[in-house]
């Protein structure tokens, strides 16, 4: 399926999934957990890519 | 030539169009393939042969934009949740709601959750927008659950819980309050409550927490299912099957107990009738309905008749009563304007009444004593309806006006009360067609014809 034209709001899914129950609650802890996980691999990466690139261009 | 509805546009899989009298929907692909999973499913049978889903026609010529389109019946009229009263909202919850959950079952979803989908056709909710329909993806969540805090749970309440009309908070703002602003509005023992605890303060703190991130693919590995979708509306439908508001006890609820209501009624009632046979309107606007005697006489007579209150309570149980006129709750002195996207997404209400006769009985004195309307103005906008109006005057020596004006003096008024002054007014803009002096001599009925050389 395609994300819709609506804007559904990242917190307002999990918590959707909380008040589903309580295999809800540990379904939303498990996306909340994921996207923890992934969110530091992208902080981690942009981290190593910063070190290699100089934060000011030097001039030719 | 077709002619887009202004306020259809916001999903691009389908958007209504104007085939002269003739209303259609125009589908790209992704709307077309929606309508087959739909349209082979029990529930939409089911819902369509209940009137719950406005019905729905494959047509042969979708024309050269479009993949596929489908025809409607013309809704008579259209009115937005910032009309409708608290139990016509509720109603329109429980609809989106019941149909979520039915539709979940054949494997259905509904894209979005606003009540702008939503309306009332013979006094009951009617879903419009078959293009909300498509099919559902195991593991997606319910994309509308925030859309629907916010239009239509929020809204209600806020007037159960916070004893505070929703209708100027949507007028305000179509998107309705977020959760934050919800939050805010709410006081301390209002949040202590489980269903606000939830909906309300929690979802706020996770919208601040995670906005801009993506956690649909997080939420399908993690094993979301329709199943929670569906635990979470037959919750959100027992919480707002269980709120009230309270609002038999505000207002003009006692209206009938009113002496002149009763002695005035018949003859209101046969005036009434004769100007209808003698415009013979196909539609009419009956501003000041109060309990809608007189637009169920304009209903019954084949009339599309639109029943205009700015009393919610009074409204209300003429909804809950049931009536033929469609209703609308809107202060005449400040009546819904034209809003939303260029001005042209949510018509305002003149625009969308165009009646061939107004009825407005009980009503004027109102604008006059309790608005400080002019007389003149008044009789300036019943003309500008440009149809007949039937109207009643009540003198200055009448005693619901005494009472509107128990603590205004005279220079605080404006000329033009007494009947002689009120007739020379009226003569600038009208013929009188008939007249009919009622009970006591301080209530006076026109049947009035537009003076086109005015």
């Amino acid at each position: 399926m395609l994300f819709g034209y609506l804007d559904a709001g990242s917190g307002s899914l999990i918590l959707q999934a909380i008040l589903g129950g309580a295999a809800g609650i540990l379904v939303a802890f498990k996306a909340w957990k994921a996207r923890l996980v992934g969110k530091r691999a992208v902080d981690q990466a942009k981290a190593e890519s910063n070190v290699d690139e100089p934060a000011v261009p030097s001039e030719s | 030539m077709r002619q887009a509805d202004p306020g259809s546009f916001r999903d691009p899989a389908s958007h209504i169009v104007f085939d002269g009298e003739r209303v259609l929907r125009l589908l790209d692909e992704r709307g077309l393939a929606g309508w087959e999973a739909l349209s082979k499913t029990n529930f939409f049978d089911r819902a369509s042969a209940e009137g719950r889903l406005i019905d729905s026609r494959l047509i042969d010529d979708p024309g050269n934009d479009a993949a596929a389109a489908l025809e409607h019946p013309r809704i008579p009229f259209v009115s937005y949740p910032y009309e409708w009263t608290f139990t016509m909202l509720k109603d329109a919850a429980l609809l989106q709601l019941d149909l979520l959950s039915e539709a979940l079952a054949d494997g259905i979803t509904i894209k979005d959750a606003t009540p702008y989908n939503i309306q009332f056709i013979d006094g009951k909710p009617v879903f419009i927008d078959i293009g909300s329909f498509e099919e559902y993806t195991a593991g997606e969540p319910w994309i509308g659950y925030r859309q629907f805090t916010r239009q239509f749970l929020f809204p209600l309440m806020l007037r159960s819980h916070g004893g505070v009309p929703f209708q100027p908070w949507l007028r305000g703002n179509p998107e309705g309050p977020s959760a934050g602003e919800m939050r805010n509005l709410l006081g301390f023992w209002q949040r202590l409550k489980p269903s606000t605890l939830m909906h309300v303060s929690l979802q706020a703190r996770m919208e601040e927490r995670m906005s801009g991130t993506s956690v649909r693919n997080e939420l399908r590995n993690a094993g979301f299912n329709a199943e929670l979708i569906l635990a979470n509306v037959r919750k959100l439908r027992r919480l707002i099957d269980r709120l009230e508001w309270g609002g038999n006890q505000e207002g003009w609820i006692e209206y009938e107990s009113c002496e002149h209501v009763g002695r005035d009624r018949e003859a209101k009632s046969e005036f009434l009738e004769d100007a209808l046979a003698r415009h013979q309107p196909r539609r009419v606007v009956d501003y000041g309905a109060n309990d809608g005697h007189f637009s169920q006489i304009a209903a019954e007579s084949g009339a599309t008749t639109i029943a205009v209150d700015g009393d919610e309570p009074v409204l209300d149980a003429l909804y809950r009563r049931g009536t033929d006129a469609a209703l609308v709750l809107s202060d005449l002195t400040n009546p819904s304007p034209s809003q939303g996207w260029a001005e042209m997404e949510r018509p305002g209400l003149t625009e969308r009444a165009r009646p061939d006769l107004v009825i407005a009985y009980g009503l004027i004195h109102h604008l006059i004593y309790t608005a400080s309307i002019p007389p003149a103005a008044v009789v300036a906008w019943l003309r500008s309806h440009s149809c007949p109006v039937v109207v009643e005057f009540v003198s200055p020596a009448d005693e619901m006006v005494a009472k509107l004006t128990a603590n205004k003096m005279e220079e605080e008024l404006h000329n033009g009360r007494t009947q002689g002054e009120f007739e020379k007014i009226v003569s600038d803009h009208f013929e009188i067609n008939a007249t009919k002096t009622l009970g006591d001599g301080t209530r006076v009925l026109y049947d009035l014809r537009p003076n086109l050389s005015a």
